[in-house]
């Protein structure tokens, strides 16, 4: 089998996991070469240089050599400063690897997507963290060939039903409907009030359900956990 | 077929359950034991059995314990009204070799990690909001490791300390002692100066 070598590709570390005695087993979404998975021997080990730098949700310019499944990390540099992502953000940027880890496959190329993720990682910063998880998963939707469809001669005041197999059909309100206007702000990416996007989330999350196939998030199911355990007080 | 015998494989079979030993060194390990020094051996059995008998987990602090005494959870240290939170067996060992510290602690045992399935029922922060609640302590200090994962359980702990009103703080992180600014990485530089302290 031939070993290809990769240098420096632009990515980020999905998730890392001890592998061996110093090794981590790591994750990584990168621009050209898609989801790929590969060890990172000694990282963990005692004068590992790589440690500090291999953490998720932060740009970094990886290289590695691939001969099979897994590949194996040759360097590590940072690929700017790193994002300010801290507290219950934190649980937003697992949410978007989880969502990688479990709908992408090893080695499938999705580069705008990545620019969609590198854009996402620097907004879960900003207070726009909720409208930025929502364009991500619809775009995510998008390129694994299952987007939303949303066509343009909606009407704002209709509600509608969405269909899996016809998309949006006008009906009378329910609560299992979707507001003409919330569905149009979805298509166009504004989302600019709360209510349009608690919409888009409703109908976002049945959308990615459908594509799990059985799967669970665990991401969402934590937070809710840890969130609840805090109001309880 | 295996080249040892049966007893022999699974004698190498259980030394490579140990970090860092691979097929050779249990090969040299075994027959070290074996051939010079049988009673070492003897003795290492009994007291791999005696410790898996009587060594638990404190129910207080959750570190390893003999009996029911803890030696983190003394009526010393409980008067001392802070409790430390780590990750880890070995980082509580770090901080008590290293550190004036001798309050009480409490062991996470790993870190908040939804992709590895790591909540807070694995992390027995329902405990540690027990503990919190009962008007004991003064103060709550996280000593969780400087990653993201350390990072964000850092914060739910701090939050549970604020619901109690219990004070909260955080072991500093920066520039370790005897480094150069020269060599050390971005993240940690950009910790040490937006940490930076009044002399």
């Amino acid at each position: 089998m031939t070993r290809a070598r990769v240098q420096l590709e632009p990515g980020y570390i999905l998730n890392a996991r001890p592998y061996n005695d110093t090794s981590l087993l790591v994750e990584a979404f990168t621009r050209e070469h898609g989801r790929i998975g590969f060890v990172a021997r000694g990282a963990r080990g005692p004068k590992s240089k790589t440690r500090a730098l291999l953490q998720p949700l932060q740009p970094l310019l990886l290289s590695w050599t691939q001969s099979g499944e897994l590949g194996g990390l040759t360097a590590v540099e940072a690929a700017g400063p790193s994002l300010p992502i801290s507290g219950e953000r934190v649980f937003y940027g697992w949410y978007v690897n989880e969502l990688i880890l479990k709908l992408l496959q090893r080695q499938d190329p999705h580069p705008s997507l990545f620019e969609t993720y590198a854009l996402t990682l620097t907004q879960l910063a900003d207070s726009d963290a909720e409208r930025a998880l929502r364009i991500f998963e619809k775009r995510l939707l998008d390129e694994l060939g299952y987007g939303l469809q949303l066509p343009d001669d909606l009407e704002p005041e209709l509600h509608y039903q969405y269909d899996w197999a016809e998309g949006p059909i006008p009906t009378v309100q329910g609560p299992s409907t979707f507001l003409g206007a919330h569905l149009i702000a979805l298509a166009q990416e504004t989302l600019d009030s709360s209510e349009a996007q608690s919409h888009a989330r409703r109908l976002l999350k049945a959308a990615i359900q459908n594509q799990l196939g059985g799967k669970t998030l665990e991401t969402p199911v934590m937070l809710r956990q840890l969130r609840s355990s805090l109001r309880v007080k | 077929m295996s080249t040892y015998s049966p007893r022999l494989t699974r004698l190498i079979d259980g030394l490579r359950r140990l970090p860092g030993v691979g097929p050779k060194s249990a090969q040299r390990m075994a027959f070290h034991l074996l051939d010079r020094d049988r009673e070492g051996a003897a003795f290492l059995g009994k007291t791999l059995g005696e410790a898996l008998e009587g060594i638990g987990r404190c129910k207080t602090c959750r570190m390893f314990c003999e009996d029911d005494a803890c030696r983190f959870c003394t009526p010393a240290r409980v008067s001392a009204g802070s409790i430390c939170v780590v990750e880890g067996p070995a980082d509580l060992m770090a901080i008590e070799a290293s550190t004036a510290y001798r309050g009480r602690y409490f062991v996470l045992m790993g870190r908040l990690s939804p992709l590895d399935g790591i909540g807070p029922q694995e992390l027995g922060l329902d405990l540690l909001s027990q503990q919190l609640a009962s008007g004991e302590i003064t103060e709550l200090i996280i000593a969780t490791n400087p990653t993201v994962e350390g990072e964000a359980t850092a914060y739910y702990l701090a939050e549970m300390a604020r619901g109690e009103n219990v004070k909260v703080t955080r072991i500093a992180h920066g520039v370790p002692m005897g480094g150069e600014l020269e060599y050390v990485d971005g993240g940690t530089l950009s910790h040490a100066l937006s940490g930076r302290q009044p002399l």
